[in-house]
Parts: structure tokens; C-alpha cells; sequence
């Protein structure tokens, strides 16, 4: 087994003839937390769903937890199994509720039985602070109260890797807090995370390693004291300068 | 000018009978239509590229050509190839075939309709595609599709008029016959007419309140 959960060597993306990604290589170990930041339309995002295997890739390889996942042939699904993603959205499914929404992938890809699939979603309910929610329909939940559900949505599955794509800005501010106090608790768990954000405050305070993406590039990564007191790039000093005033 | 309401109350009877032909006819054709409509539209987003033309081929075919043409096709043109139907079935096979398009599209449109992200999620969670359709996507569409479906009975209810021509005696048929015999062509028309608007306004009920059942489920 590979001390990278996940490996990215060389990747290239385009839409149509635009590079929206260059090159990028990155290494995730078991246990960190890595922030991406970068302006709107740097392909911050792009990125994270590239290496869940929602976009395709047109060069470089990415590897999860050793396992290839832009080789022919490779079973996606399997993989993915592995990779908790969280949407901006959301995306919880509106016709079930809070708790079939949970327990559906555990038992239709896992097979695990509805009464165990039940017992670990209530659990996982209460962690995010929402076990008297269990019976409500996403239409009757709030923006961070969805967000919430879509986390245990995905620790569901045991996943090895929670992705988070701009989990908070489509949130109102006063419901913010709580979501990144559960992604604040689960980086305090141990689990490894990573973090296309807009939220300054939780990369600087949670993250392991912060990384700057600017036009499809990485520009300069680093601990989140080097990159947000010492940035050597001018590209993230102006970023910077823009999105916070320390 | 009169109104004879007396001979159109004595054709009541003659009317009726053609009208459950009519019902009939109308809902062979809209089970035939839903099969095959059911199949076209999941064809039309299935991840299979064959599938996908050949369902999109049917759809076109039979929506760029008219239903009196397709009729006349099936009951006239297949004695041809050695296959003679009766005229009911010949009009029920038309219609069904027909139909089958216009569902198809509505059922693409209606899996169209719901959110990508919904999709993104589930292949997230690990689901196959085909897991994902079945289990999220489907039951999301199906109360989307359910009001352009009501739209798509009423439309083939009063398209069934045009299988008079191949004599089959459903309502309008049954009107033309009475009229050769009464000459009284103002009563009896506005006769048919009411009963065909009888049917459809049965059937837009009929959708409205499942349509309503499902969204307090939702």
C-alpha cells in the first residue's frame, strides 16, 4: 500500500481547446487535511471532480490509494467508493429523506442490510448534529443542514478520502459555522480531506498544506503560515491581498 | 335555423356504443404507446451510442410523418408483405407505435429535466449508472413526465378520429353514419364533439389528482 491516498502526476485537462488544468501534480498523504484555494475559475474545482473520475482527463495519470483510476478499463464505481465528495449544492436526493438519503448507497452498492445501513446513519446523524432530522425531507432542511446530511451522506460509505468542493459558499453566513465545526471535527478524527474553499479562516486554522491554483496552475503550495504570512509567489501575494486583510 | 335536440337525444345510444370503441381503442393504444415510449426514451439517455441513434431514428421518423399516413401504412400497406390485420388492431398498432414517440420524448425530457448534480452524486456514492437511474433519478422524473403524459392521452383520444377511416365504427365514425342517415349534421357533430370533450375532461382530471397525490408525497 502507498503512503499517498492520492497521487497526481502530470495531469492535463481541456474544454474544447481550453487548458483548464496544466500540469498539475499533487500528492495527498493518509491523514492530511489540503486546502486548494484560487481565484473563481482557476479550475480549483475542475480538479477535484477530475480525480473522482466525473470529468475526464486528456493526459497524466491519477492514482487513489495506488489504484489507477485513468487506466482503461478501471472500475469507477469501485473506486469512488472510496472518495466521499461533498457538492456545493448539495445534490441530496429531494424524494428521500435525510435518513434514506444516508442509507441508500450502503445498501445497494455495499449490500449491508437496511437495519445495520439504519443504525450506522443514526449514529452518523448525530455526529453532524442532526439526529432529530432523521425523517425530514431535504425541502424542509436548511442550506447547512443539508450540507450536514450530504457529510454523513458520504462517511456512509467509509470512504478513505472526503473531497469538498466549495462546501459553504452557497450557504446562508449564519449556517456556515456549523459545517466547518463537522469538517473541523472530522479533520481532528484523522481523516484525510481535501478542500476547494473560499474560507480563508478554515485553511489557514485546519489545513495541513494549502495550495494556490492560479489559471490551471499550481503557483506555490505549502503550510498555511508560509502561504498566507510568507507568500513567495506574486501570484498568491496578489490573490492574497485581495480575499484577506491579515 | 333550428336546433333538432330530439334527434340528436335519439342517437344518445349509437353515440355511447361508438364512444367505448373509442375508449378502447384509445387505451390499447396508450399501453402499446407507453411500452414502447418507456423503452425509446430510456434508449434516447442510455450510455450505449446504438441504442441511443436507433431510438432517436424511430422518434424522428414517426413524429415527422403524419398519423393518418402511418394508419393507413399499417391497414393498407402491410396486406403487402402478406400481413392483413383486422382494422381494430391495425388502428391499435398504428396509434400505439405512433404514440411510443411522442412518450419517448416526453420521457427524455422528463429524466432531462432533473439536475446533473443528482447523477454526480450518486455515481459519487459508488452507484453504477444503471443504479443511479433506477433508484434516484427515475422516481424524480416519473412526476415530472406525469402532466405532458396527461397532455399526450388527451391528444391521442382525439387523434383516434382518424381510424374512422379505416372503418372502424368508434365516435366519429358512428356520427358520420348516423348523419348519412338523419342528414342532421349540426346535432349530431355537437353531440361527438361533447362526448369527446366528456372523455378528455375525465382524463385531465384523472391526472391532476395523482398529480396532486404525488407532490404531498414529495
Amino acid at each position: 500500500m502507498s503512503e499517498w491516498v492520492v497521487e497526481v502526476r502530470n495531469l492535463n485537462k481541456y474544454f474544447g481547446r481550453h487548458h483548464v488544468l496544466k500540469d498539475i501534480t499533487l500528492r495527498v498523504r493518509f491523514g492530511e487535511v489540503v486546502s486548494i484555494i484560487g481565484a473563481s475559475g482557476s479550475g480549483k474545482s475542475t480538479l477535484l471532480r477530475c480525480l473522482n473520475g466525473l470529468e475526464p482527463i486528456q493526459s497524466g495519470e491519477i492514482f487513489i490509494d495506488g489504484v489507477c483510476i485513468t487506466a482503461n478499463g478501471v472500475n469507477l464505481s469501485r473506486v469512488r467508493q472510496s472518495i466521499g465528495m461533498i457538492f456545493q449544492s448539495f445534490n441530496l436526493f429531494p424524494h428521500m429523506t435525510a435518513l434514506e438519503n444516508i442509507t441508500l448507497a450502503p445498501q445497494k452498492v455495499k449490500k449491508i442490510p437496511r437495519v445495520e445501513a439504519e443504525r450506522v446513519a443514526l449514529e452518523l446523524l448525530r455526529k453532524v448534529g442532526l439526529e432529530e432530522k432523521a425523517h425530514a425531507y431535504p425541502a424542509q432542511l436548511s442550506g447547512g443542514q443539508k450540507q450536514r446530511v450530504a457529510i454523513a451522506r458520504s462517511l456512509a460509505m467509509n470512504p478513505k478520502v472526503m473531497m469538498f468542493d466549495e462546501p459553504t459558499s452557497a450557504l446562508d453566513p449564519e449556517t456556515v459555522k456549523d459545517v466547518l465545526d463537522v469538517m473541523k471535527e472530522l479533520a481532528r478524527e484523522g481523516m484525510t480531506m481535501i478542500v476547494v474553499t473560499h474560507e480563508m479562516g478554515f485553511a489557514r486554522e485546519v489545513s495541513d498544506r494549502v495550495v494556490h491554483l492560479d489559471d490551471g496552475r499550481i503557483v506555490e503550495e505549502g503550510p498555511p503560515e508560509e502561504i498566507f504570512y510568507r507568500p513567495k509567489h506574486p501570484r498568491t501575494r496578489e490573490f492574497l491581498s485581495k480575499v484577506i486583510n491579515i | 335555423m333550428s336546433f333538432d335536440l330530439s334527434a340528436l337525444y335519439r342517437a344518445l345510444p349509437s353515440l355511447l356504443v361508438g364512444a367505448t370503441v373509442t375508449l378502447r381503442i384509445t387505451s390499447l393504444s396508450i399501453a402499446l404507446g407507453l411500452c414502447i415510449g418507456i423503452v425509446a426514451g430510456l434508449c434516447r439517455v442510455w450510455p450505449n451510442p446504438v441504442l441511443r441513434a436507433l431510438s432517436g431514428v424511430y422518434i424522428e421518423i414517426i413524429r415527422g410523418t403524419p398519423l393518418l399516413v402511418q394508419i393507413f401504412l399499417v391497414y393498407f400497406g402491410l396486406p403487402a408483405l402478406g400481413i392483413n390485420l383486422d382494422p381494430f388492431v391495425a388502428g391499435v398498432i398504428a396509434m400505439g407505435i405512433n404514440s411510443g414517440a411522442y412518450v419517448g420524448e416526453i420521457v427524455r425530457g422528463g429524466i432531462e429535466s432533473i439536475a446533473r448534480g443528482q447523477m454526480e452524486a450518486a455515481l459519487s456514492l459508488g452507484m453504477t449508472w444503471h443504479q443511479a437511474m433506477y433508484y434516484v433519478i427515475l422516481p424524480q422524473a416519473f412526476v415530472r413526465i406525469l402532466p405532458p403524459l396527461g397532455n399526450e392521452f388527451i391528444a391521442l383520444l382525439k387523434d383516434s378520429s382518424l381510424v374512422s377511416t379505416i372503418a372502424i365504427a368508434e365516435l366519429t365514425r358512428t356520427g358520420q353514419i348516423i348523419i348519412t342517415r338523419t342528414f342532421k349534421s349540426f346535432e349530431i357533430w355537437s353531440g361527438v364533439a361533447l362526448f369527446y370533450f366528456l372523455m378528455t375532461y375525465v382524463i385531465s382530471r384523472i391526472v391532476r389528482f395523482s398529480e396532486e397525490r404525488l407532490r404531498y408525497s414529495e
